[in-house]
């Protein structure tokens, strides 16, 4: 909790507004370029409301939906991510840890089977599926398997270790049902699985975003009632119950909260994992160990990360895009490994 | 147990995973009567029955057994390596290292055959598991650096084999059937691929037991033993990395074998390193068998993958020994 000075030397007070710049240049950026080269005055005017159809409809109806909910799933990943890891002590913690994409892979692959097989048995067109459902499906998913570690765990009393050893056991036998059942399943729906594994902001619509808004924004409402004892939580059990801290109490609430974000942000872009992971170590580095600027960095870098992955993985790819998941996947590594080094 | 006693645990075990085997060739899609089998067992001729005995069924188990236990030898190698009882193919990031550079070069080099796919992964494994131990710093620092470091290196490594799998089109339900672990289909040709390997590394295994009975101490022990820690790490790494090379191109990734038969191997207590090795391989090749019979069993005339079947054996079985407070690495500040 000491006030160590950044690690890069910038000035702490300059740093916020310089990442909320960075906000609005990637959002700009996201809307102005795609794959369809829209001149730049046709996508301001579809902005304004004029403009022609065409352009409205690009601007309107795919990038801005898409970009919204690519921030809100980004802020919700690495907030999650970032609660994880402070309340795990555990630098290496992310939202996959709690069982959550597993868990939500598995519902989502339940999902579509059941509603596939049971209702439209000969159906091989895309616009049958239930995709509407996914998301709730997914958070579902994410949820309860959260939860069955949480119960596996507190058995154990509670010990960050319990849970993540409980995590790396639940989630492997989750992905391996899951896998299994696609697997098996084997019809010519496998793409939508496969496009809903990788992590895609593909196609996300209006509706993508108003799912994932509420629970942003609750998360974001719980931040000032959790963010005393995030404090102490930091700390081992013994030191932070002489604090007066209720241990348990208030780590099942942060628990909670980092599942349900994680949760609903899976269900809605699919697991796009490392976000939670790399994010809080980005911030850490460009803000130093002072939690209080760490966290509002984490939150809007977790935005930046997944407006510019999203944005890479459109242009860079060509007609096939890239998943953000594997956008994310390939930046993240080697942030990984050099932090992982680190760490003693 | 003494070392009478560790070899009747063994031939019990090999015994079982006979029986299971026999066992296996009489149902699937179409049930043989145990005469039938006998018949076409000591006198195969052309007929459906020997077919399916010498060509069908026979292959496949007897895969299933060299699987396990070169899977199972892997996981004790590896959890003897770095002291750490998580360790096992799957959680050092092995298996998916040994998968994802084989899915890149089915998709994107089909001109490479087969044949060369248990170098291909090897490389892989190997690369995997040297981020991974190098994450760990050598298993030296706290042992759940080397689970989340591997967990880590699997998901980065599972998000290519994703992606590629996007490209793979009509592959992909074939491609997506081996990623789930299985043996249908295995004939004589995949048994014989796969053999070197699962022996090269069994065999490793039991030649280098003095070596690995020492790095049960710490390092600096074992240095002080006489232990060329710089040799010797890499060749033990190299040794547990091989049967995961061999048996990834055949059978995909079956979940938990490595991790759950060392563990109850060591549950017996054998006498020494060598009844253990022994005893972890026996138990694997019964794991694998009897789980590859229950795959093709429980939904005639469909099969599940085995690594469902193994996942969910092990899944809880791990559940249990982190219960039991047998993970706990006593001692080193969890």
């Amino acid at each position: 909790m000491s006030t160590n000075v950044p690690a890069i030397g910038l000035p702490s007070r300059w740093i916020l507004p310089a990442a909320a710049g960075l906000v609005l240049l990637s959002f700009v950026a996201a809307i102005f370029l795609g794959i369809v080269d829209l001149p730049a005055r046709d996508v301001l005017s579809a902005l304004t409301g004029s403009g022609s159809r065409e352009a409205r409809s690009i601007v309107l109806d795919i990038r801005l939906p898409r970009i919204v909910t690519g921030i809100l799933a980004g802020m919700q990943f690495a907030l999650a991510g970032l609660l994880l890891q402070t309340i795990t002590r555990n630098p290496l913690a992310d939202p996959s840890l709690m069982g959550v994409s597993q868990g939500a892979t598995l519902t989502v692959t339940l999902f579509l089977l059941f509603t596939v097989y049971l209702a439209h048995p000969d159906s091989y067109s895309v616009n049958e599926l239930p995709i509407a459902w996914l998301p709730p499906m997914g958070m579902l998913g994410g949820m309860v398997s959260g939860g069955i570690i949480y119960i596996l765990a507190f058995r154990l009393g509670l010990s960050p270790l319990r849970i993540t050893l409980c995590g790396i056991a639940i989630g492997a036998v989750l992905h391996a049902i899951a896998i299994g059942l696609i697997a098996g399943w084997g019809s010519a729906r496998i793409e939508i699985i496969l496009e809903w594994l990788s992590g895609s902001l593909y196609a996300r619509t209006w509706d993508h975003a108003l799912f994932l808004l509420p629970f942003t924004l609750a998360g974001l409402a719980m931040l000032p009632l959790i963010y005393r004892p995030l404090f102490l939580l930091r700390f081992d059990a013994a030191v932070a119950r002489s604090f007066g801290l209720s241990y348990r109490w208030q780590f099942s609430v942060v628990l909670l909260v980092s599942c349900g974000l994680a949760a609903s942000a899976v269900g809605a872009v699919g697991p796009v994992v490392f976000v939670g992971l790399i994010v809080p170590h980005l911030a850490r580095f460009l803000a130093g160990r002072y939690f209080p600027l760490v966290l509002p960095l984490t939150i809007v870098l977790g935005a930046v990360i997944v407006t510019l992955g999203d944005l890479i993985g459109r242009v860079a790819g060509g007609p096939e895009e890239v998943p953000i998941g594997v956008v994310t996947a390939l930046m993240g590594v080697p942030v990984l490994l050099a932090l992982l080094r680190k760490v003693p | 147990m003494d070392a009478r006693k560790s070899s009747i645990a063994i031939g019990l075990v090999v015994a079982a995973t006979l029986l299971v085997i026999a066992a296996g060739l009489m149902p699937g899609a179409r049930t043989l009567s145990f005469d039938a089998v006998l018949r076409a067992l000591f006198n195969p001729d052309g007929k459906i029955e020997s077919i399916l005995v010498w060509t069908l069924r026979l292959p496949r188990s007897l895969a299933a057994a060299t699987a396990g236990a070169g899977l199972a030898v892997s996981g004790y190698l590896l959890q003897s390596l770095t002291r750490n009882p998580l360790a096992d193919p799957g959680i050092t990031g092995v298996t998916a290292g040994a998968i994802a550079p084989i899915v890149t070069c089915f998709v994107f080099l089909p001109w490479v055959s087969g044949l060369y796919y248990p170098l291909v992964g090897l490389a892989g494994g190997l690369a995997a598991a040297s981020v991974t131990f190098w994450v760990a710093r050598g298993g030296n620092s706290h042992p759940l650096h080397l689970a989340l470091g591997g967990v880590s290196v699997s998901l980065f490594l599972g998000a290519i084999t994703i992606y590629v799998l996007l490209f793979a089109g009509p592959q992909s339900t074939a491609l997506l059937f081996w990623l789930a672990g299985g043996f249908a289909g295995r004939t004589w040709v995949n048994l014989s691929q796969m053999l070197p390997w699962v022996l090269l590394g069994v065999l490793g295994a039991l030649v280098c037991h003095r070596v690995i009975a020492m790095f049960a101490l710490d390092d600096h022990s074992a240095a002080a033993m006489g232990v060329q820690l710089t040799v010797w790490k890499p060749v033990l790494l190299l040794l547990g990395v091989c049967p995961v090379a061999g048996v990834a191109p055949v059978a995909g990734p079956v979940a938990f074998v490595g991790l759950a038969a060392p563990h109850i191997a060591r549950l017996l207590r054998p006498r020494g390193t060598v009844w253990e090795i022994g005893l972890a391989a026996a138990i694997g090749a019964l794991i694998v068998t009897a789980a590859d019979l229950i795959a093709r069993t429980v939904a005639i005339p469909k099969e599940l993958p085995v690594g469902i079947v193994t996942a969910l054996i092990g899944g809880p079985l791990f559940v249990y020994l982190i219960q039991r407070g047998r993970l706990d690495f006593k001692g080193q500040g969890a």
